[in-house]
């Protein structure tokens, strides 16, 4: 069974749309959700949550149509960190477990104090008066103190310090030891991603423009840095982005198997393909 | 839905004891329409609770949870019927003590319809802050306002004629018939107001 599966979905607001969005998340897998800001990462998210309906196509989570009223039920087993922890300013962390208490079937009150615990979070204070990286822990705690099969995280890592952002992802990779565990997750923060996710899905302007495994996009792409004759040489499929490099040469994305042997290619780290596959998309 | 009204109490309590504080002192002074202003007035928290989610942005958080939307909307209901009976209740306890020591006749009649009459509003404005948000559904505050402020002017005044003309404070049909009212009223609006928060989407 697939965690999520996005088929055929079109959603318009004039001037910006999700178009034929066809998206797999299979079981036990984390799927890294990247593009620009305003690429259409965050509607598909509420898409999924059946926050916004989509115009046309079916959306399944967890083997449930979300527009079916039974998907309500489904929530309880799904952990979501939104962009920020949209709580009430008024509430207090113990206010926050004791309404989720009554919000989850299968809450822990237990987990959700030693998520307080660990990170360090003040149960009397006022929502209002917590940091960004204090919210996002909240909501972290939150998301996962309910035993979800799934989780759904957009932006979950932003406004975290390097410190506990890397006890973050810890956490996120030590729920998907579980086998019927899977995350969704969008991020700017390519590193992450790159420690995290078995797959990437790439969207610009509202469409999916590949969903690949994270191993083999490291694969294909390498990054190539010599003079413009030697660049100039290469097939112009071959290149996906070029630009120089500050010296007089050329540093290109390249797609390793078009590149003859004799080049010498560098491993690209997964933020150099994202950059340059959005530069190549923008330029095409 | 306990959880969401469990929610919209912390909330209230947390950041409107000022506004509480009010109700409490309008129940405290020996005057209907005062009285009657605290239970009408009870009718305005659900708004106040709308009010902070929409600051706050909770219907984001809420579409993540486990929460449909009949409870998203009824819960709201349910808040200000609480909310209203809890000050209908609260006015007339306090007003039986206040009232005994003055030897003055409690104006429970008045209160309870007061009540009813705090529903029928909460049923005749929360669709409308439903579809538009209560930010953009300013003009529907400015009713909500209005008719508070009138239906406790206009229930004094029927109080103080009845008494006038021989008869009791408030005229029996007027009991009888504004709890069956709100009660209809509210059955049209949970609909509606389901309805238009869907399109929402």
């Amino acid at each position: 069974m697939n965690a999520i599966e996005f088929n055929h979905v079109n959603k318009s607001f004039g001037s910006f749309a999700i178009e034929d969005l066809n998206l797999t998340v299979p079981t036990g897998t984390i799927c890294g959700l990247v593009g620009e800001n305003g690429a259409g990462k965050s509607t598909s998210i509420k898409l999924l949550l059946n926050a916004l309906r989509p115009d046309s196509g079916t959306i399944q989570v967890l083997g449930m149509d979300t527009c079916d009223p039974a998907y309500v039920a489904v929530k309880n087993d799904i952990g979501v960190v939104l962009d920020d922890a949209w709580l009430p300013e008024t509430i207090t962390a113990k206010q926050v477990g004791s309404i989720m208490a009554d919000t989850y079937i299968n809450w822990d009150s237990a987990l959700y104090e030693s998520y307080l615990t660990r990170f360090s979070l003040p149960r009397d204070k006022k929502f209002k008066d917590f940091s960004r990286g204090m919210r996002m822990k909240l909501s972290i705690a939150v998301a996962l103190s309910h035993d979800p099969k799934l989780l759904v995280l957009d932006e979950a890592t932003a406004g975290l310090d390097p410190i506990v952002r890397d006890e973050v992802v810890e956490l996120f990779n030590e729920f998907t030891r579980e086998e019927t565990h899977s995350i969704l997750i969008s991020s700017h923060i390519l590193s992450d991603l790159e420690k995290l996710c078995d797959y990437i899905a790439f969207i610009h302007e509202g469409r999916l423009l590949f969903c690949e495994e994270k191993d083999r996009l490291l694969e294909e792409y390498a990054i190539f840095v010599g003079t413009t004759e030697q660049a100039d040489s290469l097939l112009p499929e071959a290149i996906v982005h070029r630009e120089g490099n500050g010296l007089g040469g050329v540093r290109a994305m390249v797609r390793r198997s078009q590149v003859p042997a004799t080049l010498t290619l560098e491993k690209p780290t997964m933020e150099d393909i994202i950059l340059n596959l959005v530069k190549g998309a923008k330029r095409s | 839905m306990k959880a969401l009204l469990k929610k919209d109490f912390y909330v209230l309590w947390n950041s409107m004891k000022a506004l509480l504080l009010l109700i409490v002192i309008f129940s405290l002074i020996p005057s209907g329409f005062q009285n009657v202003f605290a239970v009408l007035y009870a009718a305005m928290l659900p708004y106040s609770a709308l009010a902070y989610d929409e600051r706050s942005h909770w219907d984001q958080m809420a579409a993540a949870m486990p929460y449909s939307t009949r409870d998203i909307i009824r819960s709201k209901y349910v808040l200000g019927w609480i909310t209203s009976a809890g000050a209908f209740l609260f006015s007339t306890m306090i007003q039986l003590v206040v009232r005994s020591y003055l030897k003055m006749p409690t104006p429970v009649s008045l209160l309870f319809v007061s009540m009813c009459i705090s529903w029928a509003i909460i049923a005749i404005t929360l669709p409308f802050m439903f579809r538009w948000g209560v930010e953009k559904a300013r003009l529907t505050m400015v009713l909500i306002i209005a008719l508070v402020c009138g239906a406790a002017g206009a229930l004094t005044s029927i109080a103080t004629m009845s008494v006038a003309i021989g008869g009791d404070k408030i005229p029996c049909p007027l009991i009888v018939g504004a709890p069956v009212a709100a009660i209809v009223i509210n059955l049209i609006s949970m609909p509606l107001s389901e309805k238009w928060y869907e399109r929402r989407k």
